[in-house]
């Protein structure tokens, strides 16, 4: 029995083979006894986890525990998460100069473009501006796996003349969102994904010199930051919109 | 998403998967009180993400979340229990070295049906961690191969490699100390 036949047993056995492979495979399961004889110790090894591995199932503290976050009286995180954006953007205008302090006052409404410059500041004033370094989405996007709840669409856009830098991840109004950081000629890109619901209210104006484009799939809205001229980030905003993220 | 609306959403999407959840944290883990913990935490991390969910497959969803809490709570209390992503090639072709031995003769079907539940228990748990979530995500949880590969982030393939080598690992186990 190679490996293969292996492998083509137990996806039979799952029911996960094609129809067009199935009756092939039983063909051969009626002629191969050691095929035979597997299949009869995989179904033994099945039948036996099914009977006699109890299902788990959570305490009734726990499930209390859990369903004190749905309850409309549980801690408002909402409240927290306005006060300490609120807080977060009078740092900001205290540390600020000029400009960005002046939009603050001006638009007093959403404080996310403010809050994504300043992480693509402090990044490029790291050593580096990514935390996993890689112009391979394969690594970028699994790295991404262990720390957020999902993972963001990851683009290969090297072709077009942005190649991938690495990722990181920033922590937005206080949500974790994952960065993908881009390189176009010596510029950097910050590529920042975040729920919908942090999607911009109209146009915005470039902060201290830098350029904010957002966008949204739908499913999340896309912010790039960088000191690109405006025209060069909306091709790289069109580019990644175009782009397949499939391998 | 308003305040409200991640409530509701939490309730509806991941509550429903709740004993799954504890499931594989126990699994994984390997104990109740850590998988409580691993669970509390991943739903603090689905509250929070929740408006980030698209829809369709909830469970897997919410395992995903329950599967990546688990391993940061490994890497943190059990290093040595973790295979990291630069590894899992060497552990592939460990495995699969050690398949190419030919298969026991006599490891009958009958035994392995009459294993009891305790070295049941011993034999999954002596899986490094990344077989025994395959093989418990399926034959526990019975979760086909394409939400196994979205769960565990890898291709249907190596979903197919692993849990066929962990059914043929707990076989030999159980044939061999029956």
């Amino acid at each position: 029995m190679t490996e293969n036949d292996l492998l083509l047993l137990n996806a039979y056995i799952d029911g996960e083979l094609d129809p067009a492979h199935v009756l092939e495979f039983e063909q051969r399961l009626a002629e191969d006894r050691a095929l035979a004889d597997e299949r009869a110790r995989i179904e033994a090894l099945r039948g036996a986890m099914r009977e006699r591995l109890p299902r788990a199932t959570a305490s009734p503290e726990l499930r209390r525990r859990v369903a004190a976050l749905a309850r409309p009286f549980a801690i408002d995180w909402g409240a927290r998460r306005r006060g300490l954006g609120a807080m977060a953007a009078s740092i900001a205008v205290a540390f600020a100069v000029g400009s960005a302090a002046t939009y603050l006052a001006i638009r007093g409404d959403r404080e996310e473009p403010e809050l994504l410059v300043s992480s693509h500041m402090r990044a490029l004033m790291a050593s580096q501006p990514v935390e996993v370094a890689s112009s391979d989405r394969h690594t970028v996007k699994p790295w991404f796996n262990g720390k957020l709840p999902q993972s963001p669409r990851v683009i290969d856009l090297a072709a077009q003349g942005f190649p991938l830098a690495g990722g990181r991840i920033d922590v937005i109004s206080l949500t974790p969102a994952p960065t993908l950081v881009y390189r176009a000629r010596q510029h950097v890109i910050s590529l920042t994904a975040l729920p919908v619901s942090l999607r911009s209210r109209g146009p915005i104006r470039p902060i201290d010199g830098y350029n904010v484009v957002e966008w949204t799939d739908g499913t999340l809205a896309y912010w790039a930051v960088s000191d690109l001229a405006a025209p060069e980030l909306e091709n790289f905003a069109k580019a990644f919109r175009a782009g397949d993220a499939e391998p | 998403m308003d305040r409200g609306d991640s409530k509701a959403r939490f309730a509806n999407v991941v509550i429903p998967h709740l004993d799954d959840a504890y499931s594989l944290a126990r699994w994984v883990t390997g104990n109740r009180a850590d998988a409580e913990d691993v669970v509390q935490e991943a739903c603090l991390r689905a509250f929070r993400g929740i408006g980030g969910f698209t829809g369709g497959n909830g469970r897997a969803w919410v395992l995903t979340i329950v599967r990546n809490a688990a391993y940061d709570w490994l890497r943190k209390n059990r290093p040595p229990a973790v295979v990291h992503v630069d590894d899992l090639e060497a552990v592939e072709r460990m495995r699969s070295a050690d398949d190419a031995a030919p298969a026991p003769d006599n490891p009958e079907a009958a035994l392995i049906a009459r294993a009891d539940e305790v070295k049941l228990e011993a034999a999954i748990a002596s899986l490094p961690a990344i077989f025994r979530e395959t093989l418990v995500l399926r034959d526990v949880q019975g979760l086909d191969y394409r939400e196994i590969a979205t769960i565990t982030d890898v291709p249907i393939g190596t979903v197919m490699s692993r849990l066929a080598r962990a059914r043929r690992r707990v076989i030999e186990m159980l044939g061999a100390h029956g």
